[in-house]
């Protein structure tokens, strides 16, 4: 299959795309990946040549929204072709197959591509019954651990897969848990977002393709290329926050003018994504150029974060409690400290013996 | 003699209080103080970073006052001040620190070190550990009146002098004046000019003033050596002249220290405002100035700079006044680098020139001020406060540098249009 295929630069000639067109994607996926421009030859080179990978997507607990965002939303650009022309050998989506014959495919594209093929996974894995999930029969966690293990690499595609998602949060009924909570022995790499932005998972490929491994990734499994500065700091809105402009409706003056969502509840400064660079929809815009405060949807648990619409600096729920219990016992320890040190000091003060000119030099 | 170490540690309790406590508790640790100190710069040695002149009185400050440095202190854990600690760290709060407070200018977080040094030395003087030169200076100063031993029958041979050079008349012990004026030890035996000067410009202002028998002496040992009981008794001298005089406004002659303790220091060791105001001499010279009362003609046609003395400029916010008038007097004033509040320290302030000890350290770092006078070229610098001048004299002879150094009072006086 895959292995001996056409080369992607092949598939890319049949689809009408230029030389040009080409390499203006590899330059384009260097800057993204933020790898020095001497890489753009490296990267068409190894683009060039190399067959299509054999990938194998599996959903589980999802909604097949990252699905919808990677496949179809940036159509027909260079970056979904590469997406279609990989060898997407299982995808229970996509694929025409169903029943016994999608899940040959599978079992065949494993066999065939032992220790090679690439795993995606979109959704998360119940824990608590096995029955709350299953394919053709087999539950999500056995799935799981019967595909990675002759994956060379796994990629947990959204948030569910990556953190747990929607399906975790509280109280979570079924048990949900993330990829990298069952695959320890091999990498995993998170591209978490409510979908996505699919140009991430190009890129990823791109650099799997290109050098043998998976990018550089940060403490939370994320290529640090496009999760490593957050949506505040690569905001256009960010000079208003920084003049202490804020809309505080949605249909002020401030929000015509355009002034920082802050105070609507945007959680852009604890967010960390690429939305505000490279946005959505072939970057058109993103939720905070067309008006609406970032959810902070790339994040682990930001469906329990609290509300979309309160301001990150107010508390939420039950840690108003808290904060106040732990406000009450800082101020009396504050207190008490304060206190015993005055009368430390009042006591030295009556301590006091008057100098006078026969004090200055050492008792003999 | 009974000066001891635990009196020493009684009084950093006593003096530690809530400014300093946030300011060790903010100190960040950067350094910067360092390249900000005339110590540290002109010999490379880190044991001249300001903040670590400090280091007993933070350790005090975290064993006393502080919860996790009380335990430390329990569990044996932190290491308690010990009187040898004391003693070494004398030279370090004494000899290489002139309060100058340029380090409180840079400290990014505005810590006032200068002001955590003065306290220290509250302690550090109750331990007896305070230098030899600053306990005879002190000595003197309580028994006698001045630090340098002036007895009121000099000044009244100077008072005779002057009134015979420039035929005016000096008022002493006079009720109701205008002024109150002051001297400090230098003037009185160095520069006797400045009570000429002072008294040429307030006669032509119309101005009436008094000199007081009882208190004649501007400099406070007391503040120096930081012994509060002792400073009190010596600037309450002032204070009880002044009200018995009933003037309106004492002048702190041309020292820095001086100004800072009847100016600053004063009232809080009195613990009450003062009846009648306090101003440096180029204060009231900028004042006269500003009312039309100070009459000048003339110029000192010749290349000169001005030293900032740090008690005047940088702790006392008197700047602007003596550029006014050097600007109408000197039409080659040129400025030195980092002058005003960002001035170097001639290397004697807060004590370091009375302290014998402290000599050879005090020339070493007058190369920072010497390197500012060859930079700019100029034989001629003026001041405005006498222990900078004898200072920086005993330093340009050391050097064997051809620099002449004038007061600024006696340089406005030498240009009174006394025709009008």
């Amino acid at each position: 299959m895959a292995i001996d295929g056409p080369t992607i630069a092949e598939v890319l000639r049949q689809q009408g795309i230029s030389r040009r067109g080409f390499l203006k994607f590899c330059a384009t996926t260097a800057s993204l990946m933020a790898l020095p421009p001497s890489m753009v030859p490296a990267i068409a080179a190894a683009l060039q040549h190399a067959r299509r990978p054999s990938v194998i997507w599996l959903s589980f607990q999802e909604c097949t929204g990252c699905t919808e965002s990677l496949t179809r939303s940036h159509s027909p650009s260079i970056e979904g072709l590469i997406l279609e022309q990989i060898s997407l050998d299982y995808h229970h989506t996509l694929q025409a197959a169903s029943g016994t014959a999608a899940e040959a495919a599978r079992e065949a594209a494993m066999r065939e591509n032992a220790g090679k093929y690439l795993l995606v996974v979109d959704g998360s894995i119940p824990l608590g019954n096995a029955g709350f999930s299953t394919i053709a029969g087999i539950s999500n966690l056995d799935m799981l651990k019967e595909t990675a293990a002759g994956a060379a690499a796994v990629i947990a595609v959204g948030t569910c897969a990556a953190y747990g998602g929607i399906p975790a949060a509280q109280p979570n009924p079924t048990g949900a848990v993330p990829v990298s909570a069952i695959i320890k022995d091999k990498p995993v790499l998170n591209v978490p977002g409510c979908p996505p932005i699919p140009v991430v998972i190009t890129g990823v490929l791109a650099h799997f393709l290109t050098f043998g491994s998976l990018p550089e990734l940060d403490a939370l499994g994320r290529p640090k290329a496009f999760y490593g500065e957050s949506i505040h700091d690569r905001c256009y809105r960010r000079p208003f926050y920084d003049q202490g402009k804020f809309a505080e409706t949605f249909d002020d003056e401030g929000a015509r003018k355009g002034w920082c969502l802050f105070k609507l509840g945007c959680k852009g400064p604890v967010t960390y994504n690429a939305c505000a660079t490279t946005k959505w929809n072939q970057g058109v815009s993103f939720p905070i150029q067309s008006g609406h405060g970032c959810i902070g949807c790339s994040e682990p648990g930001f469906w329990d974060a609290g509300p979309f619409y309160k301001a990150l600096s107010m508390p939420i729920g039950p840690a108003k409690a808290a904060i106040g219990a732990a406000a009450v016992a800082g101020l009396a320890a504050g207190a008490a400290v304060a206190l015993r040190n005055r009368s430390a000091k009042k006591s030295a003060q009556a301590a006091h013996q008057k100098v006078t000119i026969d004090d200055l030099e050492k008792s003999k | 003699m009974s000066a001891t170490f635990d009196r020493g540690i009684n009084a950093f309790k006593e003096v530690l209080d809530a400014p300093i406590a946030s300011f060790f508790s903010s100190c960040v640790h950067c350094g910067l103080c360092a390249e900000a100190c005339l110590f540290y710069t002109e010999t490379g040695d880190p044991k001249y970073t300001p903040i670590h002149k400090l280091e007993p009185l933070r350790r005090a400050w975290q064993q006393e006052y502080t919860l996790l440095g009380k335990l430390a202190k329990l569990t044996g854990l932190a290491k308690a001040v010990t009187d040898e600690e004391l003693a070494e760290w004398g030279p370090l709060v004494y000899d290489s620190c002139t309060l100058c407070g340029r380090c409180s200018m840079v400290c990014p977080v505005g810590n006032d070190i200068a002001y955590m040094v003065r306290k220290m030395r509250e302690g550090m003087s109750a331990a007896g550990h305070a230098p030899e030169g600053l306990v005879t200076a002190t000595t003197r100063a309580i028994q006698s009146g001045s630090p340098a031993g002036v007895k009121w029958v000099t000044v009244q041979a100077q008072i005779k002098r002057m009134q015979a050079e420039f035929g005016i008349e000096i008022p002493v012990n006079q009720e109701n004046a205008d002024y109150l004026v002051l001297m400090s030890s230098w003037e009185i035996l160095n520069y006797p000019e400045y009570l000429g000067a002072v008294g040429r410009i307030l006669n032509q202002a119309g101005a009436t003033w008094t000199l007081a028998q009882d208190a004649y002496e501007a400099t406070n040992s007391g503040i120096q050596i930081g012994a509060s009981d002792l400073a009190r008794e010596l600037v309450g001298r002032i204070v009880g002249a002044a009200e018995r005089l009933k003037v309106k406004c004492v002048i702190s002659p041309e020292c820095g220290h001086a100004y800072t303790a009847i100016r600053w220091e004063g009232p809080n060791l009195m613990g009450r405002p003062f009846g009648f105001e306090v101003k440096h001499i180029l204060e009231v010279l900028d004042d006269l100035r500003r009312a039309g009362r100070l009459k000048l003609k003339g110029t000192l046609d010749k290349p000169l700079t001005y030293h900032d003395p740090c008690q005047i400029s940088r702790r006392g916010g008197v700047y602007e006044q003596p550029r006014t008038l050097l600007n109408q007097l000197a039409p080659q004033f040129k400025e030195m680098a980092d002058s005003g509040v960002m001035n170097w320290c001639c290397g004697g302030g807060g004590g370091v020139s009375a302290n014998e000890r402290a000599e050879p350290l005090r020339m070493t770092v007058f190369k920072r001020k010497k390197a500012q006078i060859e930079e700019l070229g100029v034989k001629t610098m003026v001041t405005a406060c006498a222990n900078c001048r004898v200072v920086m004299e005993e330093a340009l002879e050391h050097y064997h540098m051809n620099v002449e150094i004038l007061g600024l009072t006696e340089l406005v006086a030498e240009h009174l249009d006394e025709e009008q």
